[in-house]
Order: structure tokens, then sequence, then C-alpha cells
């Protein structure tokens, strides 16, 4: 089999000197599932969907449930949908910690033992999208999270990892001037936006989709705009350490969340929209940032229309937050300030593949 | 998004390493976070970390929905 599509993101960094002088993004392909989908029963594709997506999959069942359901006019129970928002928010736990360490540090045997403990606890969350499963095993598998976190340093919503840890080593990398990005005007996707991108999903599709924006705004999604979300002042020209530190937040966050398992964890986590007869949307905010899935039914419960957007499109956007992060932005010499540009571009983005390459401007 | 490729293990190596068979290509990755793997099993890989097992069944039935994907996007590109 030869693959059709790219699957990953490539990145090229301008230098001029120790300044960012410009990014260019090549996105990757984007699965033609707006076709493949096209006719199939809608009960069907519940089950296709883990299949495609490896990351972020109960985000990506929870989004078309919710879509579908909308379209049908039909509403989850309370019950079935605390069991969504328990299975997203476990696997966006998962993801986010994951991201701290997958392909960015080494994980010696301790640790890569944590992260496999974490993983399987929470696929055990996972499984309360289908049916709540036994609160005993629920406690355990939450307690086990809180084991594991502890294990990987993070103890507290504090935002710093246990001195010692290997996160808190790797942190210390970027403090200072490893990279200091210019202060630009921020802008973060949000709730508030879910309709407005639903019609336009709806209206525009792929043209829309490949490159999002709002009215010429391109929203940043994922952590950051979350913690926006909590807390609206942010330091100025925050850069990789700062990223980071608040997704170590959002991790201990989000465990204390399942801990309690009666809160909740923000507004918006999951949402659904019926936008006419047989059309319905989902939104789930997921590691990344905001997923969107709109679907149109016929009579006989079959795809007439798919469309989905994931937040990569507006954070890896060629306009978009990474770019405006990254241009003007003042690099410390040497391997520091390009590790800083690569950890940058990780912290926008748990899961998502990407090369970068740096080239000097006047040497291309 | 980030589609799953099952990747078929073709070696077990030292460290918690490992060769896989990826759409044509043999390619090194860590299998740190999987246990009890042996060579013959299908992983999800990620970034150069294989993430989880998955059965022969289900990986076929991934890699057939796969090329379906693929005959779908050189459709859409004539």
């Amino acid at each position: 089999m030869s693959l059709a599509f790219r699957n990953e993101i490539d990145i090229t960094v301008w230098l001029a000197g120790g300044t960012i002088a410009d990014v260019a993004i090549r996105p990757r392909s984007r699965p033609p599932l707006t076709r493949l989908f096209a006719g199939k029963p809608a009960s069907s594709l519940p089950s296709v969907l883990p299949r495609l997506f490896s990351l972020c999959s109960m985000a990506h069942q929870v989004a078309f449930l919710s879509a579908v359901e909308a379209a049908r006019g039909e509403d989850a129970s309370l019950e079935i949908e605390h069991g969504r928002v328990v299975a997203v928010v476990a696997e966006r736990l998962t993801e986010l910690l994951r991201g701290l360490f997958v392909g960015r540090l080494t994980l010696d045997g301790a640790g890569a033992a944590a992260v496999r403990a974490m993983m399987e606890a929470t696929a055990v969350l996972g499984g309360s999208i289908a049916e709540r499963g036994e609160a005993v095993s629920r406690r355990e598998a939450v307690a086990k999270i809180r084991a594991s976190l502890a294990a990987l340093g993070i103890a507290s919503e504090e935002q710093t990892p246990g001195a010692g840890s290997a996160l808190a080593v790797h942190l210390a990398n970027f403090d200072g001037d490893a990279l200091l990005p210019p202060v630009v005007e921020q802008s973060f996707l949000s709730a508030a936006d879910d309709l407005e991108i639903v019609m336009r999903l709806l209206a525009d599709g792929a043209i829309f989709s490949d490159a999002p924006d709002l009215h010429g705004r391109i929203p940043e999604t994922g952590v950051w705009a979350r913690r926006v979300g909590r807390e609206p002042i942010l330091p100025p020209g925050a850069g990789p350490a700062e990223r980071l530190k608040a997704r170590i937040a959002e991790v201990a966050r989000l465990c204390a969340f399942l801990e309690a398992d009666d809160g909740t964890v923000e507004d918006g986590v999951l949402q659904s929209y019926r936008v006419g007869t047989g059309r319905g949307a989902g939104a789930v905010e997921c590691a990344r940032g905001r997923l969107y899935h709109a679907v149109e039914l016929d009579d006989e419960d079959r795809i007439v229309r798919f469309e989905f957007l994931a937040p990569t499109e507006w954070n890896f956007h060629a306009r978009g937050p990474l770019v405006r992060s990254l241009q003007g932005s003042v690099l410390a010499g040497g391997r520091q300030g390009l590790d800083a540009v690569r950890t940058l571009v990780g912290s926008f983005d748990p899961c998502v593949g990407f090369s970068l390459s740096f080239r000097e401007i006047g040497h291309a | 998004m980030c589609l799953a490729i099952p990747a078929e293990v073709t070696k077990l190596l030292p460290d918690d390493m490992a060769v896989v068979w990826i759409d044509g290509v043999s390619k090194e990755i860590s299998v740190a976070l999987i246990e009890n793997l042996a060579v013959g099993d299908y992983v999800i890989i990620h970034v150069g970390y294989a993430l989880t097992k998955i059965d022969p069944e289900e990986a076929q039935r991934t890699l057939e929905l796969l090329r379906e994907i693929g005959a779908e996007s050189r459709e859409a590109a004539q």
C-alpha cells in the first residue's frame, strides 16, 4: 500500500541572524471523508472513526455522535453526556501528558512505565462513552492516573514540576532568553464561535476547513486558549516554557476533575447544535483545541454531508497563531534557540507530527 | 488530525526499540510505551513511538480503509 496523503506538517523557519524573519507552513493532506462517508448509514461510522484517528479518537467519536443526535433532533441523557465528558477529559489528559514526552524527551524506564500506566488507566475511563462502568474500576483508574502524574513530577496545578524531574530539567532549558517572542495581538477560539463555524462548515465545506478564518481572524485554540478562558491576563511574549507550564497545570487540573467526578471542567467541553432539518453539529474541546463535526442526514439516516474541522487547521494556518508567535522572535545562539523553536511548535499541539527545518536568509 | 497507520513489528531490538514495516518502508521506533510486544504484532505509531497494539484483523480493516481513502484522494485530485 502506498499512502496517497501526507500525515505530517512541514515547517520552514527563515532566520536573519538571530531573528526569525519568516515562517512557511506546508499542511498535511486532509482525508476526503466527505466523499468517503457519503451514503453510508450514520450508525456505521462511530466504529470507523477510531480506525482513522489514532489520537483524539474519543473526541472524534463524541463530536460525531453529538452531531448525528442533533441532526436527528435527539438529546443524549445527562448520564450519557457526563460519561462522554469524562471520556474526552481522560483522553485529553493522556494526550497532553504523553505529548510532553513522546518525541521531545527521552523516557527512562520509570518514566515510560508511568506514561504506560496512565494510558491504560485512561482507557478504562474512555469506556464510559458507552456505559459508565463500575464505579470501583473508575476510582482505581483515577488513582492510577494520580500516581502516574506524581511519578512524573506533576503534583498540583502550580505549573512547576517537581525539582529534579525530567520535566523540570526540560523546562529549565527554555527559561530566560532561549526564545523571546514578539508582543503581538492574540486571538482565541471559544465556544462562542461555534455556531458561526458550523454554519461556515456546512456552507463552504473544505474551502473553509482547509484554511479557516472568521472574518480575517485566525484564532488560537488549545491549552493556551483554554488558559485565557480561565485567566484572561497572559504574560506578554510568553515563550515555550510558559506554554509548557500551562499544559502541565491543565493536566493536573483535569486529574482533579476526574477525582471529583461531579464538577464541571470548563464551559463548552461538549456542545451540539441542530441547524435545520436533518442537519447537526458537535463541538468538542480536545487536547489540541476545538474539534468540529457537522452532518446532514437523509430520511433513512444516511450521511448526505459530512464536514469536520480539526484544531490544527487554526494553529498551523499559514497566517495563524504559530506563525504570529514565531515571526520576529529573537533566538539564543546555537542549539538552545533552535530547540526552543521546536518546543514552541510542539506546545501548540501535543499530537501533530511535524518536520522543522531552518534556513538562513541569503543562503536559500 | 493524525491518521492511525498500522505498522507490523518485524524485529525487536534492545533498549525498548523495534523495527516495523509501514507503508512499504522499514523503520526503527521506540516501543517503550507497550508491554509484551512480539514480532508479527501490529502497532499504531506516532512520532517514532508505538502507542497502542492492535489485533491483526483490526489492522487489516484499517489498512483497507486507508486504501479506500487513498483511492478517493486520487479521484478527487483528478
